[in-house]
C-alpha cells in the first residue's frame, strides 16, 4: 500500500548507480524546509556578524556595529564603545537588579556599628545572607561548611568558646590579620612529673583523678600558668585555652577510652605543643565584606 | 544472503577476495572495549553520587577513571567499530579487496596496542592533559603511523575498485580519517622533556593552547563521532531497510557543508573566557550554521525507511538505527543552542553538557553501531544471530538507560545553572556552590542508574553475539564465507 505510493513518487528517480547488490539513491531534491532554514540561519549569522566582533582582519577585527555604554549610578562612563563581554560583564556588576539592591543594602549596612546591625533584624537579614556564601567560600574549606571544625586542626565555630575571643571587635581582628597559635613544647617535662600534670590539668575540669597526684601536679602547672592563668581559665590575648571548660580543641579527651589515655593526650599536649594557623583575610576581602562575615560569625556561636 | 552470493556470481568483479578476518577482530575489539569503557564510565557516574568508591585508591580515582572512560569509548568501542565496518563497505562498495596486506594487520595491532597502553598510563598517572588526547607523545607517535597507514589502506582500496562511482559511507569515512590526521598532529605537537621519559610540553599556550585544544576536542565530535557513524548510516541504514538512500543531491550538499563548517565551532566551548570576542561570534555562528547540514543526514536516513515504516514494529535493528538518528537529530538541535553565548552562560561547566554529549554518545554512536553491528555480524560469519529476542531487549535497556542518563543530567544541569546565577532579596548569591552540590546527589543516582541499564544491555548483546559466532562455527561453511578462502582471480 504505501509501496505502491511510494514507488509512484520515486519513479525515474534513482541516480542510476548500483553498490554492493542493492545499494541505491534517489535523486530527490532538497526538502524545502530543509533549504529554507537553513537560508534563515545563513540570515542569522550574518545579521550576528554585522552587530557583534566577529571577523578577523589582519590584526584587528570587525567590531560590529551594536555599541555599549555602560555608566556608574553617579552617571559616569565607565565604558563607551563596540560591544563585548568585558562591558557586559561591567554593565553587570554595576547595573543589575540584584547588583544595585546589594550596593545599597552594604552601604547601609557597613556604616552601621556593629551594635546596630546585631540589633537590627533587618540588617541582620542581610549580613546573614552575605555572610552565609562568603563562609562556605572562605571559610567552610577549614572549619566545615556548618562552622563545626576539624579536629585538631581547624576549631570548631559554632561552640561557645572562643580561644582569641568571641566579640565583634575580636573576630574582626582574627579575620583581618589572622592567628598564630602556638604553644610551646615542654620536653623537660618528664616521666612521674608529666603524669602528675596531666592529672592536673584533667582536674581543673572536673574530671575525677587521684587527688594526691593533682596535689603534686600542681607544682608542675607553674610553668602553664603564663598563659594559662592560675585557675587554668585561659588568656583570649595570647590565645591560651580555658583548660577548666571541658571542651577541647587539639587533645580528643571525649574519644578517650580510659583516664590513662587521656592522661597520655594531655601529656603529649604539654610535651611537644602546638602550632595552628589561621591565615589573615585582610587583603582578600573589602572592609565591608570582613564586617559582614564578621557579623555571621559571631552569630554562628552565639558571640561573646 | 542468497541474493547477494547470486548477484556477486553474475559479477566478474566479485571474484575478488574480501577480507572479512580482519574485520571479525575489529568488531570483537570494539564489543571488548565497549565492555571495558562503559564499566568504566558506570564507576566514574557512581564516583560521583558516592564518592567513598573512590576508596582511596590513586589509580581509580575519578581523575584518573574518566579519561579511561572516554578513551575506551571513543577510541576502543568507537574507533575498532569505525575502522571494523569501513573497511567491510569500502570493501563491498568497492567490489576490492582489502588493499595492504601487513599494512592493514598493522592499523589493527597498533590501533588497539595504543589503546591498552595509553589507558594503562592514564591509571599510573601518565597524562598528556589534553581533553580526549590525554595519550602520553610514544603513544601518540603510534596513532600517527597507524593512521597513516590507515589512510593509505582506505585510500589505496578505493582506487582499485571495480566500480565507477564512490558510495557517499566512503566519502564520509574519508573525510573522517584526513581530518583526524590533522587534528591529531596538531593537536598533539609536542617537546618530550626527555626521549626517555613520558612526559611533554605543549607547544602552544595560554589562550592558544586552550583553542587548539577545543579545535581539536570539538572535531572528535565532528569527524569521528559524526563523520565517521554517518559513514556507517549511509551503508547499513539503507541495506537493512532494502530501499535506496532518499536523496543524492541532500548528501552531497550535507556531507560538503558538514566538512567545511564544523572546523570552525570548537571555540564555542570557551564562551566568557580569555579567548577574544571575534574568535565566540564566529564559533557560535558556525555551530547555528552546522544545524541544517547535521540534519540533511538525519533526514537523509529516515526517510530512507519511507515507504517500509512498517519495519520500525518489525525489525528491532531498525529500531536501533532510526532511534540512533533520532537521537543524532535531537543533539545536534541541542548543540547549537548550547554553543549560543546567552545559553552557554547557563549551561557551561554544568552537568548540561554532561548530559548533551551522552544524547550524541549513547544515543546516536553506540545506537547506530549496535544496529549496523546486529547487521553486520551474522553477515561476517554467515549466519544468523542467535536471539532477535534479546535484540528487542537490548533495545530497551538501552534507550531506557538513555532516557534517564539525559533527563537527570538535564535536571542537574539547568538546576545547578540557575542555583549559581540566583539572587535573594537582599541581592547576594542564594546558593553557595557546595548548595548546588548536594542539590545534583539525586540526579547523580539517577545517571548512574541509566548508566547499569545501558551497560546491562551491552551485556546482553555480547553475550547474543557470542551464542551467534559458536553457532556459526559448528556449522559447515556455506558459499559466500568460502569466497573469503578463495584465492583472487584479478
Amino acid at each position: 500500500m504505501t509501496d505502491n505510493k511510494d514507488t509512484e513518487k520515486h519513479e525515474v528517480e534513482t541516480t542510476g548507480h548500483v553498490w554492493d547488490d542493492d545499494l541505491r539513491e534517489y535523486n530527490n531534491p532538497l526538502p524545502n524546509w530543509w533549504l529554507w532554514t537553513f537560508y534563515a540561519t545563513i540570515i542569522f549569522a550574518v545579521v550576528y556578524w554585522i552587530l557583534y566582533p566577529a571577523w578577523p582582519v589582519g590584526d584587528d577585527y570587525t567590531k560590529g556595529v551594536k555599541t555599549v555604554t555602560v555608566t556608574d549610578e553617579e552617571g559616569n562612563e565607565l565604558y563607551s564603545g563596540h560591544w563585548n563581554t568585558r562591558a557586559r560583564l561591567i554593565d553587570e556588576m554595576q547595573n543589575s537588579a540584584s547588583a544595585q539592591k546589594q550596593r545599597e543594602y552594604l552601604e547601609s549596612v557597613s556604616q552601621a556599628s556593629y551594635e546596630e546591625i546585631l540589633s537590627d533584624p533587618d540588617k541582620m537579614a542581610f549580613a546573614r545572607s552575605m555572610g552565609k556564601v562568603m563562609f562556605a567560600d572562605n571559610c567552610a574549606g577549614c572549619h566545615g561548611s556548618g562552622g563545626q571544625g576539624v579536629m585538631p586542626y581547624f576549631p570548631n565555630l559554632v561552640d561557645d568558646a572562643w580561644l582569641w575571643g568571641g566579640s565583634v571587635e575580636k573576630i574582626e581582628q582574627t579575620l583581618l590579620n589572622g592567628r598564630q597559635g602556638n604553644m610551646p613544647g615542654f620536653a623537660q617535662i618528664q616521666g612521674q612529673q608529666a603524669q602528675d600534670l596531666a592529672a592536673y590539668v584533667l582536674s581543673l575540669s572536673g574530671h575525677e583523678v587521684d587527688a594526691g597526684a593533682a596535689q603534686r601536679g600542681k607544682q608542675a602547672y607553674n610553668v602553664c600558668m603564663g598563659c594559662h592563668g592560675a585557675d587554668g581559665t585561659g588568656n583570649t590575648a595570647m590565645g591560651a585555652a580555658n583548660l577548666t571548660d571541658s571542651i577541647w580543641t587539639y587533645a580528643q579527651i571525649p574519644d578517650a577510652a580510659n583516664l590513662e589515655e587521656k592522661k597520655a593526650m594531655i601529656k603529649d599536649v604539654i610535651q611537644n605543643g602546638i602550632q595552628r594557623e589561621m591565615p589573615a583575610f585582610g587583603n582578600r576581602l573589602s572592609k565591608e565584606e570582613i564586617k559582614m562575615l564578621t557579623a555571621y560569625v559571631h552569630e554562628l556561636g552565639g558571640g561573646q | 544472503m542468497s541474493t547477494a552470493s547470486a548477484s556477486a556470481a553474475a559479477n566478474p568483479a566479485a571474484d575478488a577476495v574480501y577480507n572479512y578476518g580482519i574485520i571479525k577482530r575489529f568488531t570483537v575489539m570494539s564489543l571488548f572495549w565497549a565492555i571495558l569503557g562503559m564499566s568504566a564510565g558506570l564507576m566514574a557516574a557512581s564516583q560521583l553520587a558516592w564518592p567513598w568508591l573512590n576508596m582511596g585508591i590513586p589509580e581509580i580515582t575519578f581523575g584518573r577513571i574518566r579519561p579511561v572512560h572516554t578513551s575506551l569509548v571513543i577510541f576502543g568501542f568507537g574507533g575498532n567499530a569505525l575502522l571494523g565496518t569501513s573497511y567491510y563497505i569500502v570493501q563491498r562498495t568497492c567490489r576490492a579487496p582489502l588493499w595492504g596486506g601487513k599494512l592493514a594487520e598493522f592499523t589493527f595491532w597498533g590501533w588497539n596496542v595504543a589503546v591498552a597502553v595509553g589507558v594503562v598510563l592514564y591509571m599510573l598517572g601518565y597524562t598528556q592533559a589534553r581533553e580526549y588526547a590525554e595519550f602520553v607523545w610514544p603513544v601518540d607517535l603510534l596513532i600517527a603511523a597507524v593512521w597513516l597507514a590507515y589512510l593509505a589502506v582506505f585510500a589505496m582500496t578505493i582506487r582499485h575498485r571495480s566500480q565507477p562511482h564512490i558510495y557517499v559511507a566512503n566519502w564520509f569515512y574519508m573525510a573522517f580519517i584526513l581530518a583526524v590526521l590533522i587534528l591529531h598532529v596538531f593537536n598533539n605537537l609536542q617537546m618530550p622533556v626527555s626521549l626517555t621519559g613520558l612526559e611533554s610540553y605543549s607547544l602552544f599556550a595560554g589562550a592558544q593552547d586552550a583553542m587548539t585544544q577545543w579545535w581539536y576536542g570539538h572535531n572528535v565530535v565532528g569527524f569521528i563521532l559524526t563523520a565517521g557513524f554517518l559513514g556507517m548510516m549511509y551503508y547499513f541504514v539503507p541495506k537493512q531497510a532494502g530501499r535506496p538512500v532518499y536523496s543524492y543531491r541532500l548528501s552531497i550538499v550535507h556531507f560538503w557543508a558538514l566538512s567545511f563548517l564544523y572546523m570552525w565551532v570548537g571555540a564555542h566551548h570557551l564562551h566568557w573566557t580569555a579567548l577574544p570576542d571575534w574568535t565566540s561570534t564566529l564559533a557560535a555562528t558556525f555551530s547555528i550554521l552546522l544545524l541544517l547540514p547535521s540534519w540533511g543526514g538525519m533526514i537523509n536516513g529516515i526517510m530512507t525507511l519511507s515507504g517500509a515504516w512498517d519495519k520500525l514494529r518489525t525489525d528491532p535493528i531498525m529500531m536501533f538505527l532510526i532511534t540512533a538518528l533520532a537521537f543524532y537529530g535531537m543533539s545536534t538541535f541541542e548543540g547549537p543552542l548550547m554553543s549560543l553565548k546567552s545559553v552557554n552562560a547557563l549551561s557551561h561547566y554544568t552537568d548540561w553538557t554532561v548530559g548533551h554529549v551522552h544524547s550524541g554518545a549513547l544515543g546516536w554512536v553506540a545506537m547506530i553501531t549496535f544496529g549496523s553491528f546486529y547487521h553486520l555480524i551474522p553477515k561476517l560469519w554467515d549466519t544468523t544471530i542467535h536471539s532477535v529476542r534479546l535484540i528487542y531487549v537490548h533495545f530497551w535497556l538501552a534507550t531506557i538507560g538513555i532516557v534517564l542518563y539525559i533527563a537527570s543530567m538535564w535536571v542537574a544541569g539547568i538546576g545547578q545553572g540557575l542555583m549559581l546565577r540566583a539572587f535573594d532579596e537582599y541581592g547576594n548569591l542564594a546558593y553557595t556552590f557546595i548548595e548546588t552540590v548536594s542539590f545534583m546527589h539525586l540526579p547523580y543516582v539517577v545517571r548512574a542508574v541509566g548508566g547499569m541499564f545501558f551497560l546491562s544491555g551491552v551485556l546482553l548483546m555480547i553475550y547474543n553475539v557470542y551464542m551467534t559466532i559458536t553457532a556459526a562455527k559448528r556449522q559447515p561453511r556455506t558459499a559466500e564465507s568460502g569466497m573469503e578462502a578463495k584465492p583472487a582471480s584479478t
